[in-house]
């Protein structure tokens, strides 16, 4: 497969399986959660058979716990291998978090301590997946409610040492800076201003709701108003990207995620236009 | 211990048990994934006790037995021994048949595929090595001896049925197996069910057909639905 597009596509969840395969929408790509492929056979799998063909595909991991200081999950690792193999995905993505400690399974993604420790950490077992897969993959910037310990690095220094040192990718979720902002009183101007562009492989863009304590990223929402601004200013910064628009909550009918996916598109497409030269 | 290894033991203890507190949102996720993934897996179950005795259950075996793979999928093995075990449960006893029935179904849904039946192939084998025959079922048949009514209970409580089963007695004998349009759960006579079990079991043939009438039937039944997926000649089975 050649280079992906930067161009829109959406996550696709069990609900819309079928209408997808029914309708086939135009969309620059498919993201679906990796671990709900990890079966033998049946019909989940033959659903992303029959979507290969039309669509590139992306496998976004929710549970390979990266920066847990457990071994890595070696099933889970086969498991992934072997996907990756079978589907030849365009892009393979994993978050910048970690969720198990002990065997136990918080099935959650919790935020790292922004420490040259928690650097070194992750960013080796990033390296040791990718050496699996043979692949460069990608890693997401997660929402951050709580610090785990002292931090010493600002979050996008975090990120940047983390992937920089990984020779992974960035997965940069807008609305997970949005959130992280509002929540920590940061700029989130700032933090994309430290962002270099290189290491940017993918946008994500998703709904937050406000709880008691904040915002909470609970992909059960549209994605926001300046969540979208926020959009622009990083695609007219750091420049288009493919992008997934995600909903894993409260799942609308599929036109209106093609609907975002669209407005997504016409942001990306709108910055490759040339600009007018003065007459 | 290195500091982050301390840092996520300590963090995984306070997510164990604290409901309140900037680790409430975490508690939440971990609580809403498990309970999430065992309402996924069991729906019959929980409509057998009712939402919010489910979500109570799905607390008690969360604390009991954890999730341990980043891939939910495997979560909720363990159910039907639990509330078999769980006081609050001894009200319903066909409970732990049920569950077990439909962590038959989840297996079977995410069971391998295989190719079907070389139809060809097994009518070339001469009449007499037929004896010798053994065939390999599909790998989503699971086998099922209960106690209880758990068929009927489970068809009754399948999203069109208003939950009234058609028998409220009997000890079913159940095979599960998947095709093109889903899970499939059928009762089955005591010696239908010996039958599959002994070529589930790698058994030949002339093994399998010993001792009852009716067999050829349920040949024909396994391999008109697609639960044979192959065969093999002679001792070693596949």
């Amino acid at each position: 497969m050649g280079a992906l597009a930067a161009r829109a596509g959406i996550g696709l969840r069990a609900p819309h399986y079928g209408e997808i395969a029914r309708t086939k929408p135009p969309l620059a790509l498919l993201e679906v959660h990796s671990e709900n492929f990890f079966g033998d056979g049946g019909p989940a799998l033959a659903v992303l058979e029959g979507l290969r063909a039309d669509y590139p595909l992306s496998f976004h991991g929710v549970g390979l716990s990266l920066g847990s200081a457990d071994p890595l999950d070696e099933r889970h690792l086969a498991r992934l291998e072997a996907l990756v193999r079978r589907f030849e995905p365009a892009l393979v993505s994993e978050h910048l978090s970690w969720s198990s400690f002990g065997g136990i399974h918080a099935n959650d993604l919790l935020p790292l301590p922004r420490t040259r420790e928690a650097v070194d950490h992750v960013a080796g077992r990033i390296a040791r997946v990718q050496d699996r897969l043979k692949r460069r993959i990608l890693v997401e910037n997660v929402s951050c409610y709580l610090e785990l310990g002292e931090p010493a690095l600002a979050e996008w220094e975090f990120v940047d040492a983390a992937v920089r040192r990984a020779g992974c990718a960035l997965l940069l979720d807008v609305n997970n800076v949005h959130v992280n902002a509002v929540n920590q009183g940061f700029d989130a101007r700032a933090w994309l201003a430290h962002v270099d562009p290189a290491l940017v492989a993918e946008y994500h863009l998703a709904g937050h709701e406000r709880g008691e304590r904040g915002l909470v990223d609970t992909h059960a929402a549209p994605v926001a108003p300046e969540v979208w601004t926020l959009f622009r200013e990083a695609v007219a910064r750091i420049g288009p990207r493919p992008t997934v628009v995600e909903r894993d909550a409260c799942i609308p009918p599929l036109a209106a995620l093609l609907a975002e996916a669209a407005a997504a598109g016409a942001i990306l497409e709108a910055s490759r236009e040339p600009v007018a030269a003065p007459a | 211990m290195t500091a982050l290894a301390r840092l996520q033991r300590d963090f995984m203890a306070v997510l164990a048990r604290e409901d309140a507190g900037p680790a409430a949102i975490h508690r939440r996720n971990v609580v809403s994934a498990r309970h999430d993934a065992l309402a996924a897996t069991y729906p019959v179950v929980r409509r057998l006790v009712g939402d919010a005795f489910f979500r109570a259950l799905a607390l008690r075996y969360g604390a009991a037995h954890p999730s341990r793979s980043g891939d939910l999928h495997l979560y909720g093995d363990a159910l039907p021994r639990f509330v078999a075990d769980d006081p609050f449960a001894a009200a319903l006893p066909y409970l732990p048949d049920v569950a077990r029935l439909e962590w038959a179904c989840h297996e079977s849904l995410h069971a391998a595929d295989a190719p079907p039946l070389d139809a060809a192939a097994l009518a070339r084998v001469p009449a007499e090595r037929a004896h010798a025959i053994r065939f390999v079922l599909h790998p989503s048949v699971r086998l099922l001896a209960c106690g209880h009514p758990v068929a009927a209970l489970w068809e009754a409580n399948q999203p069109e049925r208003d939950g009234t089963p058609d028998r409220t007695e009997g000890a079913d004998r159940v095979c599960v197996w998947r095709d093109a349009s889903g899970v499939h759960v059928r009762r089955m006579e005591p010696y239908a069910w010996e039958l599959v079990c002994a070529l589930a079991g790698g058994a030949s043939l002339e093994a399998a057909l010993e001792g009852g009438a009716g067999g050829d039937a349920v040949l024909a039944w396994l391999g008109a639905g697609g639960l044979i997926a192959g065969f093999t000649l002679g001792e070693a089975a596949a």
